[in-house]
């Protein structure tokens, strides 16, 4: 499911690649298959030397659950990547389609569906405030973004202290609690029930995940997307309406937030202003490893699951195998840059075969 | 085309193994199911609080992130588990102060087999759903540190600093060395905190209770974040308002020790009150830079939270009053008694150890 408006691997390959190449490459160059298996491998070998690593309960539901949300941070930075811009403000962004949909359930009493689309309305307006200042000015995404990160964590913490006690609003709708507990196995079709590992939670990274699918693949919106991140010149030559699209593209990431946000709060419990702290480095990191440019034009909806999978299951293996908070990010980092690493020796060897085979 | 075949092929692919890995038939449910049953079997009786057996116990100590406040929380686990013939004991932290990593923390430690926990949430209003997740899981759970904001408290019991306390006496002691007239400012942490909201309100309750006399010029927040953080605060503060300011009040760490340091070095009369026994706080009160600290009590919260829980997980005991809040205590130390103000917290401790034997365990 990856998509660019160019040759797949153009800007990543060596630039005398003919573009007729990459249509020649053997499978196994593929980033994603690579992710995957890279990911699948390292959960056996945790497993095998912590069979508690394959605990649905206590280790594979919290994963999944981490996993879900921090895939929609990736994809919400996927699509500011896709227009060659990127949003520094996601955690922001999360926070504040948060703030809203705590509001309205703690004090407009909205029903739990009710609270999430004024949630996602929240997350799509500042997105496309932010898109259409960028649009409007010239002035770059960094800037404008960091900007904005700026002005929403001031504005975000004021209105939780104005209109809250303890700085979180505490009071949750009806369902909340079950979607942050139940999982598949709480779903029974007769005597058949889902897997207890799987969250319900899950549902909206799948949706997400579907809808760009689509949009990317399958509509005239998503290759605009993707050709004005290309290059903007010759898309604005073409006839697309690249502010337009920039201004589509920061509304959908402050929606994708938002969601994200929204499931972070269902997770943790209360709506509160420190949602989205840590989403900035995530967002990048399940995008860039999946095979999404930061250049803009190529994106991976699916790499981004696969890329934020790869992080989370390095991590929690760690976790369960003891080591200790100094060591973890280190290893964290090795692992990391092995597996970048491993992937541009695939590169380079599949290049080299097609060469030979030319 | 293949290429983008396969590409295709391969994403539907990962898409489709999320949706099908849940269809694996199973009747587990990971849904809440509630552990009333074990506080409803309390049984007050004649029987002891001397933990019978406590190898089967594995504690995990786990902080809300790294903060030189949890350090005698390592020594002290050690030593309370060849005390107490504990399985082990853990201090396990995230390296952020996050509610989700901690809460997968917890469950990993859960994997690994610890089976009583004692937690300074990272969030306060959320930490009551992660102690409901663990309760609910069979383990016997202690908020230790720090409690759960508002009225509820989901674990077995919470043992903590009363927050809004400790800093009314922080303030109180600022007043006093300011000679009860002047204007005061107040340095803390999160600002979107549910307990530094708590110190703000202890702060100005002492401030009200002058009559006037004390003025609170200014309160300043989310400067905990490390030591640089509060020091360009601080400077700034001082190089702003330096002449008006007659006490600073500190409630969190990094400031403390910010304000200590740039009060000695500037000259400034304000009459400083600190928190915690950092080393370089304790010197200052020695020399009279600093005229008061409010010295905590984790020390004891990780002896007697591990004790308690100790006795919980093996089911010899349980809580009189489930939930049930008990204040760690805390200490204002001054030049007077800086030399022995340890003795009077490990008096408290085993005050603590006494109170929880007599009345809040119920052991059969």
């Amino acid at each position: 499911m990856r998509t660019a408006a160019v040759a797949p691997d153009a800007g990543t390959e060596e630039p005398q690649t003919p573009p007729r190449t990459s249509d020649r490459l053997p499978f196994w160059v593929n980033q994603r298959l690579g992710l995957l298996v890279l990911t699948i491998g390292l959960a056996l070998l945790f497993g095998a030397l912590r069979p508690a690593f394959f605990d649905a309960r206590l280790v594979l539901f919290p994963l999944l659950r981490d996993i879900s949300t921090l895939t929609v941070v990736a994809l919400a930075q996927m699509v500011v990547l896709s227009v060659g811009h990127m949003n520094l403000a996601v955690g922001r962004m999360a926070a504040f389609g948060a703030l809203f949909a705590g509001f309205g359930y703690d004090r407009l009493g909205l029903p739990l569906p009710l609270g999430l689309l004024l949630c996602l309305a929240a997350g799509a307006a500042i997105g496309a405030l932010t898109g259409w200042i960028i649009a409007r000015t010239g002035v770059g995404s960094f800037v404008v973004t960091l900007a904005m990160d700026f002005a929403l964590l001031g504005l975000v913490s004021l209105a939780y202290s104005a209109l809250t006690e303890n700085a979180a609003f505490t009071s949750t709708p009806a369902g909340l609690d079950e979607l942050r507990a139940y999982s598949l196995a709480d779903i029974c079709v007769g005597p058949v029930c889902g897997s207890p590992a799987i969250p319900q939670i899950a549902q909206f990274t799948v949706l997400a995940l579907i809808a760009l699918g689509f949009l990317y693949s399958c509509t005239r919106i998503g290759r605009e997307l993707l050709l004005t991140g290309a290059n903007p010149a010759a898309a604005e030559l073409s006839g697309i309406p690249t502010k337009r699209r920039v201004v589509t593209a920061h509304a959908l990431s402050g929606l994708l937030a938002a969601l994200a946000g929204f499931m972070a709060a269902a997770g943790t419990g209360t709506f509160r202003a420190s949602i989205g702290d840590d989403f900035m480095l995530p967002s990048f990191l399940g995008a860039v490893l999946g095979g999404t440019l930061l250049t803009g034009g190529v994106v991976s909806v699916v790499g981004a699951l696969l890329g934020t999978s790869l992080v989370a299951v390095i991590r929690k293996g760690l976790d369960l195998l003891g080591v200790g908070l100094e060591s973890l990010n280190i290893y964290l980092g090795c692992v990391l840059l092995l597996a970048l690493s491993a992937d541009r020796v695939r590169n380079v060897l599949s290049y080299r075969k097609v060469v030979r085979s030319t | 085309m293949y290429y983008g075949t396969v590409l295709r092929r391969l994403g539907g692919a990962a898409v489709a193994a999320v949706l099908l890995s849940g269809a694996a038939a199973c009747t587990v449910k990971n849904s809440d199911e509630p552990d009333e049953q074990r506080a409803a079997a309390a049984r007050p009786g004649s029987g002891t609080a001397e933990l019978a057996d406590g190898s089967g116990t594995k504690v995990a100590l786990v902080p809300g992130g790294a903060h030189p406040y949890f350090q005698p929380w390592k020594k002290t686990g050690a030593d309370a588990e060849k005390t107490y013939g504990l399985g082990d004991v853990v201090v396990d932290e995230t390296a952020e102060w996050d509610q989700q990593k901690q809460n997968n923390l917890l469950s990993t430690l859960a994997a690994r087999g610890y089976n009583a926990f004692g937690v300074f949430g990272v969030s306060p209003t959320d930490i009551n759903t992660t102690f409901s997740d663990l309760k609910s899981q069979g383990f016997a759970v202690a908020s230790l540190g720090s409690c759960p904001a508002g009225p509820t408290n989901k674990a077995d019991f919470c043992l903590s600093t009363d927050v809004e306390l400790a800093a009314y006496k922080a303030a109180q002691a600022s007043i006093d060395a300011m000679g009860r007239e002047g204007t005061l400012v107040h340095l803390t942490g999160n600002n979107v905190d549910a307990n530094t909201q708590l110190r703000i309100k202890g702060v100005e309750k002492a401030v009200q209770e002058s009559g006037g006399k004390v003025k609170l010029l200014q309160t300043i927040t989310d400067i905990d974040k490390d030591l640089q953080t509060a020091q360009k605060a601080v400077a700034d503060l001082l190089a702003a308002k330096g002449q008006e300011i007659d006490g600073i009040v500190t409630t969190a760490y990094n400031p403390a020790v910010a304000a200590a340091e740039a009060v000695k070095n500037s000259g400034s009369r304000a009459k400083v009150v600190a928190i915690d026994d950092d080393a370089k706080i304790l010197d200052s009160i020695k020399d009279g830079s600093v005229s008061a600290t409010v010295v905590q009590n984790p020390a004891g919260q990780a002896e007697i939270g591990a004790w308690a829980l100790a006795l919980l997980q093996t089911e010899q005991c349980v809580m009189t009053t489930p939930g049930q809040v008990v204040d760690s205590g805390s200490f204002v130390v001054t030049k007077e008694n800086v030399a022995g103000y340890d003795r009077d917290r490990q008096a408290k401790t085993d005050e603590l150890k006494k109170q929880f034997a007599d009345e809040l365990l119920s052991c059969g």
